[in-house]
């Protein structure tokens, strides 16, 4: 029955429903363990706070990890890419336009190269 | 109806075979580590005894965290990472749902790669749940480190899978085809180097999935307190621990499946329920031989990584490597077809 679902490329296959049977079985074993452990847990204020290595919680706002520095290890590994690449984006469409056109003609450069 | 009830049935025998042979091998792992180390070590059910000991422990919930995301994350990370393994060949025993006809499968390598980031996801939802700066950081880590790994993981993937193609196999990507022809066999001499080359790459992107030592900057003990786990305790950090077991296994079998997938059934010359025994046992000496190498030894030669350093390693240096040992394949494939680049 599950069979049917089955998609197939030719290069590969995958079934989202046996994918979601299995899913919901392996989350039903998962929650039966956890709902075997420990319910309880003191409530009081101390037990319940942040750890901090036991500095003082700061504001929300001064330990919010912001949208721009989401990706900071990424961003600043690839700082020689991102100082290249940045100036590109200059926000005038014809320059996207030609960036796309650049791109398109050395793919079909290296396509018929390797044709 | 019979084989639903068959898929159902392999399903649960996966996931209990995943959470057992997943903290065997951490036992193994600690084992080994502790005399690479000239130390004893824990003994080899110390992984088990810590599970039974976090289930009975107070399971913290931060009054800054998102509840429901936070107690979820753990279950959520603990199926996905053993959904994993019903894709992947144990031995002799091919994934659940081969081999009833049509297909003859329910997923390929493609999906094992989308599926092994899942966990991943879920840790980091429930670091961004807890409501702690320490985690909150750990979580960001753990993205950046995802992107970091994913494109050298899917290097070594297509480049094999692409080889298979040019061979002539169909369904490249299916892991019963590459159970049934290692990759070895496929390519020659400029192929097999290639292939080392990729070897060393997946070798290297195990520790970065599991996040071990060097790569362990989403935990950082030392300077986190241990980053998207610093607020779970009892059974939500049973699950997490139980979910890094199971892709423990998958990640090992993934290795095992793409370069070393042969059985040992054949040269004994046995057959049937016995053939599948042997298999599993050598399965699991194989696996214990990747996670040797790619986790126990790295973790114990090496210091952790910047999370800068990572993505530099990942998209610099490994990058490169997988992409000379795609180059290689590709080449080789080329000479076997009589030379199209030509």
């Amino acid at each position: 029955m599950i069979d049917s679902f089955t998609l197939s490329t030719g290069f590969g296959a995958w079934n989202a429903v046996f994918w979601v049977i299995a899913f919901l079985i392996a989350f039903i074993i998962g929650w039966l363990i956890w709902s075997r452990g420990e319910k309880t847990y003191d409530t009081s204020t101390s037990a319940t706070a942040s750890f901090l290595s036991g500095n003082a919680e700061p504001e929300k706002e001064a330990v919010h990890i912001r949208a721009g520095n989401l990706y900071w290890g990424y961003t600043d590994a690839l700082s020689g890419y991102y100082r290249f690449i940045k100036p590109l984006h200059t926000g005038n469409l014809s320059d996207y336009f030609l960036a796309y056109l650049f791109v398109t003609a050395l793919v079909l450069i290296v396509v018929v190269v390797l044709k | 109806m019979s084989s639903l009830l068959v898929t159902i049935a392999g399903v649960i025998l996966v996931t209990i075979f995943g959470i057992i042979a997943g903290l065997f091998l951490m036992g193994v792992d600690r084992i080994c580590a502790a005399r690479m180390q000239m130390r004893q070590g824990p003994p080899l059910i110390q992984p088990f005894i810590d599970i039974r000991k976090l289930l009975s422990k107070d399971s913290q919930v931060p009054a800054n965290a998102i509840p429901s995301l936070f107690n979820a994350a753990p279950i959520v990370a603990f199926a996905s990472a053993v959904t994993v393994l019903f894709y992947l060949p144990l031995g002799s025993i091919l994934p659940v749902g081969t081999p009833l006809p049509m297909v003859g499968e329910y997923g390929d390598l493609i999906l094992i790669m989308y599926l092994l980031t899942v966990p991943a996801l879920a840790m980091v939802a429930g670091g961004f749940a807890s409501g702690s700066p320490y985690a909150s950081v750990g979580a960001q880590r753990e993205m950046v480190t995802m992107i970091a790994y994913e494109f050298p993981l899917a290097i070594a993937i297509i480049a094999i899978a692409w080889r298979l193609a040019v061979a002539g196999l169909v369904m490249p990507f299916s892991v019963n085809t590459l159970a049934a022809n290692p990759i070895w066999t496929v390519v020659g001499p400029i192929g097999i180097i290639g292939c080392i080359l990729l070897l060393i790459v997946l070798a290297w992107v195990t520790p970065a999935e599991l996040s071990r030592i060097p790569c362990d900057t989403p935990e950082a003990e030392t300077e986190l307190c241990g980053g998207l786990l610093v607020e779970y305790s009892g059974r939500n950090l049973a699950l997490f621990s139980l979910s890094m077991a199971a892709k423990l296994v998958a990640m090992a079998g993934l290795a095992v499946l793409l370069f070393l997938p042969w059985n040992i059934s054949p040269l004994i010359g046995i057959s049937g329920i016995g053939a599948a025994g042997a298999d599993l046992v050598f399965f699991l000496l194989k696996v214990i031989v990747v996670m040797f190498f790619s986790v126990t030894l790295v973790r114990v030669v090496m210091a952790r990584f910047r999370i800068n350093t990572v993505v530099s390693l990942y998209w610099g240096w490994l990058t490169t490597i997988g992409l000379i040992g795609m180059f290689l394949i590709i080449l080789d494939g080329s000479m076997s077809l009589g030379g199209c680049l030509s």
